[in-house]
């Protein structure tokens, strides 16, 4: 049903120097609609590839059970990152305003016990404020910062960026790469795999 | 691409208007949202305010200057009112920055999905109101070269913050929001970035957008653990809005002072916050949206929920304002009640009746719906609310001229650098902001892609449900 | 979705009728009320040596189902004011609970009696008291204080019962003629009323919050009670409708149209409303008195963390937000029926607790300004002067008027189907996932 302007599948295989096997990174189908990313994901995961990604220019709804991602584990990094806040913040509040406590950390760091506005010493109420904020700013930094290393950015090089057409997956198209290294990547059935799923185009990708 | 002006600010119950107008294509909407920073000139009214702004900010860079080797005596804080334009600017700023991230994270939490196409724009004015906010507790503590002793840094003196003053629980509570507003906004950008590099026509674009799209290639595999971040950011970042409006309220509520210590502050503050960077939104997106011609993406129907928005969160204020009167008076204690009589007749009444017709009466306008589809009387009662959060804080920090002890009451007036760094501060705000639209993606493109009904993968499989496709067919002409 | 669809259209199916479980819930919640309230009133009259204690816990009983159905207007009237779609399914449940509001009012008469019988209400007996004679005009006007009528707090009960039945009944009969008609111009008028009915909706819950509960610290005053007493009320209500929603899938009704998603959402709702914000209200308002601390508000608080009342106290902290919140942090909580409902139901006992605390301590106030210390009122303070005299009464009148609200909700989920079957959003609900 598809209203996109659909151009002629191009093969660059068809170029003079075919990429020698030990340099192929992997192959990679273009297509139009989410539909179709999600079909061919399905059938993809379905026959069992496990080095194969699909990269599309917004989340695609359903995609992730479609390639059968499992749920990461930030959720549990952004309560590990809050729990650190929170201790980070009282520990931080008692110490400097509560305790007489001295300790070396390359100079003498020691503790003060103020006395402001008749409050008790350990004004918990009044330490609230900033242990949230700890607690917040903490797991907000834990879930970016995780975010970005669990996906192992910034990665300036990619093989994917060597195709020209790649650059359209931050606008209107939808890839499927599978890379050689899997053990069920073959040339050839690889390829026609990807045909039966009516790519607008298919290219190799070296690595 | 057709530019049919579409009627979607429609009530109906049987369909859902359409968030995006006039394109069926994601390739159009890359090309519609990237021209505003690909045409090789900006329009003209883009030089002529960025020259203004730009002016405006090096008047308060004159003023900080001046005021840094001088000392705060250039100003008109002085006692009784200790607390001038500073904190009253720091306030409104802060206020400002308040509608960003809840476009981001609380519309966000609560599935509107018509945030994604101000969401952008709406939190880089977060991060550049915050920024206005910021420096002005900063150079109010007097020796700005030695501000780094809020912070729990350990020193030869072995001095350490005091952490049960509200003046401190803000360093905290603004450096959060700040920092974590900054992380979203900038994660949010990261694809279209991405796009913006992808379409770059010179090595120097391609290299700078190249280096902060960190190498995004659009893998699904990131973008699961990209869109849990975004869920778990927003989920974090709901409470801190709140927080942090609630802290800037403790400042004063904490205080014995009558006007101040009132317990509802703290939600009141906030849906103060909400009511005026909504109105700021909305000041800058209806120019925004005609300059650049976003008007398939800002939408009228848009504009109208930021008017709503802005109809209840005002209300919210003026019955704030309304129960903080009666309690005034129910409490028996002759202070507080003194403390209000005197903020309505007093000798800054003037500033406490602005405050009542352009945060409580002008937002009514908004019950009708011409009204919050009219841009022009929009853009009139958005105005009076920037004017009115302004001097909203204004009333409440006079509340110090008249304290417990007539001896020490006073009158307060500005000098005129108060003033010109109050408009300074309107420079540096716009300056950032217009130089934001010219250089970085004004609408969140992966975001508003996600959105249209072309977008789901089930789009035009069944019969059944399939309504979306023809809205825009369906949905009226108007001219 | 289309299965769905199709299972709808069966209509009258027996999943969506209450059908022979109504009577039957009926029955067992007026015995219950029967029960609870006769023997609260047997204990009243062989235990109590005052009818003050008696007219206390009745004021507790009642704030506690009061906050619960006033949860449910609001959530009705939220939804129309958002054009809502994925809750749909669910509203029935708000409907109904909203639905008490319309008779209610009978509830009040006890606390009409309190007002003159008994001097719970102390702002009934102003003269001498500065304070109260400065504020007798907000209960007494136009009259005199002498001449013991408080006409202006009489006419706002009846503008608030007025309102409460108005908007209850408007809301409830047209979405329950939609299930006839299948108009969405129902809709549309439901929507167009919607934010003038949430308008009223505020004004009146906020003062009768004043009338009601703070007044009976008449000296005390806090411009942010009646948000409290609203977080409670939207806590109250959400986990009504879980536990109440839990039941009737146990019972085999509404199985597909309320889904894991939905379960999800009111757990979410309830978490945000019922946990975090509740506790971020009740931080304020403590944090604000307790830092500023002066004579005329501060003592609230002190009557609250002396004897008995600091442990209640600390089970707030606790058992209202503490636990609840580790608890509803994680997806998978809100996503398993039994656990969420286990919490909901907690929650809902944490809310009596939160109106126990609320309504029950008393200021013992000679005490109070005489002590020139916190530890020599304490000292001085026994558990009975702070009122903290836990009683059998208390239980049993608060299960007799829950037994009564069971038997209203069900009585009206009876009148008509358990789902909005031809609301024009129902499909939206059906389809509703999670992102």
């Amino acid at each position: 049903m598809t209203t996109l302007p659909t151009t002629a599948p191009q093969s660059t295989t068809a170029k003079s120097d075919p990429i020698p096997d030990r340099y192929l990174y992997g192959v990679m189908a273009e297509f139009t609609t989410p539909a179709q990313i999600m079909k061919a994901a399905e059938k993809v995961r379905d026959a069992g590839y496990r080095w194969w990604d699909c990269h599309t220019p917004f989340p695609v709804h359903g995609l992730d059970k479609a390639m059968g991602i499992k749920p990461t584990i930030l959720p549990i990094l952004a309560f590990l990152g809050g729990l650190t806040g929170v201790v980070l913040g009282l520990l931080l509040e008692v110490f400097t305003n509560a305790t007489g406590f001295e300790f070396w950390l390359v100079v003498p760091i020691r503790g003060y016990e103020f006395l402001v506005s008749g409050k008790p010493f350990h004004s918990y109420p009044a330490f609230i404020p900033v242990i949230f904020e700890l607690t917040i700013l903490m797991a907000a930094s834990a879930v970016f910062f995780g975010m970005l290393i669990f996906n192992k950015l910034p990665t300036f090089y990619h093989p994917v960026f060597k195709s020209q057409r790649f650059s359209r997956v931050t606008d209107d198209r939808f890839f499927l790469v599978i890379e050689s290294r899997d053990p069920k990547f073959s040339r050839q059935k690889t390829r026609a795999l990807l045909e039966e799923l009516d790519p607008v185009s298919m290219e190799e990708l070296e690595s | 691409m057709s530019t049919i002006v579409v009627d979607n600010t429609f009530d109906d119950p049987l369909r859902r208007a359409p968030l995006v107008l006039n394109h069926d294509r994601f390739d159009t909407v890359t090309e519609e949202v990237c021209r505003v920073n690909e045409e090789p000139h900006p329009p003209l009214a883009w030089y002529i305010t960025f020259g203004i702004s730009i002016f405006l900010f090096g008047i308060l860079g004159v003023m900080v200057l001046y005021l840094l080797v001088t000392g705060v005596g250039v100003w008109g804080n002085n006692a009784p009112v200790m607390w001038g334009f500073p904190i009253v600017n720091f306030v409104f700023w802060v206020g400002i920055g308040h509608a960003g991230t809840l476009i981001s994270a609380i519309l966000f939490l609560f599935r509107q999905k018509w945030r994604t196409a101000i969401n952008r724009f709406a939190e880089a004015m977060t991060i550049f109101a915050v920024m206005c906010a910021g420096l002005f507790p900063a150079i109010h503590v007097g020796r700005i070269w030695v501000i780094w002793w809020v912070f729990p840094i350990p020193n030869q003196m072995a001095m350490w913050p005091q952490f049960r003053s509200p003046l401190l629980w803000d360093v905290f509570a603004v450096s959060a929001y700040f920092t974590v507003s900054l992380l979203f906004w900038y994660m949010g950008m990261i694809p279209d970035l991405a796009t913006l590099r992808d379409r770059a026509k010179t090595k120097l674009k391609a290299i700078s957008y190249g280096i902060f799209a960190l190498g995004w290639r659009g893998s699904n595999r990131h973008w699961h653990r990209y869109e849990r971040a975004y869920l778990l950011l927003a989920a974090l970042a709901t409470p801190l809005v709140l927080s942090v409006h609630s802290v800037v309220s403790f400042d004063f509520a904490v205080s014995q002072l009558p006007g101040w210590h009132t317990t509802i502050f703290p939600p009141y503050f906030v849906a103060g916050a909400i009511f005026g960077g909504f109105a700021m939104v909305v000041t800058l997106a209806i120019p925004a949206r005609q300059l650049w011609g976003l008007k398939n993406f800002i939408t009228m129907r848009h504009l109208e929920n930021m008017n709503k928005i802005i109809l209840v969160t005002g209300s919210m204020v003026g019955f704030a304002y309304m129960m903080e009167l009666f309690i005034a008076w129910y409490s028996g204690a002759m202070y507080e009640w003194f403390a209000f009589r005197n903020r309505m007749f007093g000798q800054h009444a003037w500033a406490y009746w602005i405050m009542i017709f352009c945060n409580m009466v002008a937002p009514q306008l908004f019950w009708s719906k011409k009204c919050r589809t009219n841009i022009l009387i929009m853009f009139f009662v958005v105005m009076c609310v920037n004017v009115g959060m302004w001097f909203e804080r204004f009333v409440i920090v006079l509340s110090l001229e008249m304290d417990f002890l007539p001896s020490s009451w006073g009158y307060y007036s500005p000098t005129w650098v108060d003033m010109l760094t109050l408009l300074g501060s309107f420079g540096m705000f716009l300056t950032l902001f217009l130089l934001f639209i010219r250089f970085l993606p004004v609408i969140a493109m992966a975001e508003v892609k996600a959105i249209m009904p072309q977008a789901d993968p089930h789009h035009g499989h069944h019969d059944d449900d399939d309504d979306h496709h023809h809205d825009v067919e369906k949905a009226e002409v108007k001219s | 979705m289309s299965v769905s669809q199709g299972n709808m259209t069966a209509g009258s199916s027996e999943r969506l009728q209450l059908g022979d479980l109504g009577p039957r819930y009926f029955r067992l919640g007026v015995i219950t009320a029967i029960v609870g309230v006769g023997l609260a009133i047997l204990l009243g009259i062989f235990t109590l040596d005052s009818i003050d204690r008696f007219f206390r816990a009745y004021v507790f009983a009642f704030s506690t189902i009061l906050a619960i159905c006033l949860g449910g207007l609001f959530f009705t009237i939220l939804q129309h004011l958002t054009r809502a779609g994925w809750s749909v399914t669910v509203r029935r449940i708000a409907e109904a609970l909203a639905w008490n509001l319309t008779w209610i009012w009978i509830l009040f008469v006890p606390i009409l009696a309190a007002v003159w019988m008994s001097h719970i209400y102390h702002w009934m007996h102003p003269e001498g008291d500065m304070l109260l004679e400065h504020k007798a005009g907000y209960f007494f006007f136009p009259l005199h204080y002498d001449s013991q009528v408080p006409i202006f707090w009489l006419v706002r009960a009846v503008i608030f019962f007025a309102v409460w039945a108005m908007l209850a009944r408007f809301f409830v009969n047209n979405s329950a003629a939609q299930d006839k008609s299948g108009d969405p111009a129902i809709t549309s008028k439901m929507q167009w009323w919607a934010p003038l009915s949430m308008f009223a909706f505020a004004f009146t819950l906020s003062f009768a919050s004043f009338d009601w509960i703070m007044s009976l610290e008449a000296h005390w005053f806090s411009t942010i009670f009646p948000v409290y007493f609203f977080a409670a009320s939207a806590c109250g209500f959400f986990a009504t409708t879980i536990v109440v929603i839990y039941l009737l899938q146990r019972a085999g009704r509404i199985e597909n149209e309320v889904t894991l998603e939905h379960y999800q959402d009111l757990g979410k709702l309830l978490f945000a409303f019922g946990v975090v914000f509740w506790a971020y209200i009740a931080f304020s308002q403590f944090m604000l008195l307790w830092y500023a601390n002066i004579p005329e508000t501060t003592g609230w608080y002190i009557t609250r963390m002396s004897g008995g009342w600091a442990w209640v106290s600390l089970l707030l902290l606790v058992g209202h937000f503490g636990l609840p919140f580790l608890a509803l942090l994680t997806k998978h909580t809100k996503r398993a029926k039994p656990i969420l409902a286990s919490i909901a139901g907690w929650l809902l006992v944490m809310h009596a607790v939160d109106m126990y605390w609320l309504v029950m301590p008393t200021m013992p106030e000679s005490t109070l300004y005489e002590a020139s210390t916190l530890a020599a009122f304490r000292a001085e303070a026994t558990n009975e002067m702070l009122g903290f005299t836990p009683h059998l009464l208390d239980i049993a009148l608060l299960v007799g008027l829950v037994g009564l609200l069971a038997a209203g909700t069900v009585q009206r989920l009876t009148k008509c189907s358990l789902i909005p079957e031809r609301d024009p959003r129902l499909h939206e609900a059906l389809a509703f996932e999670n992102m």
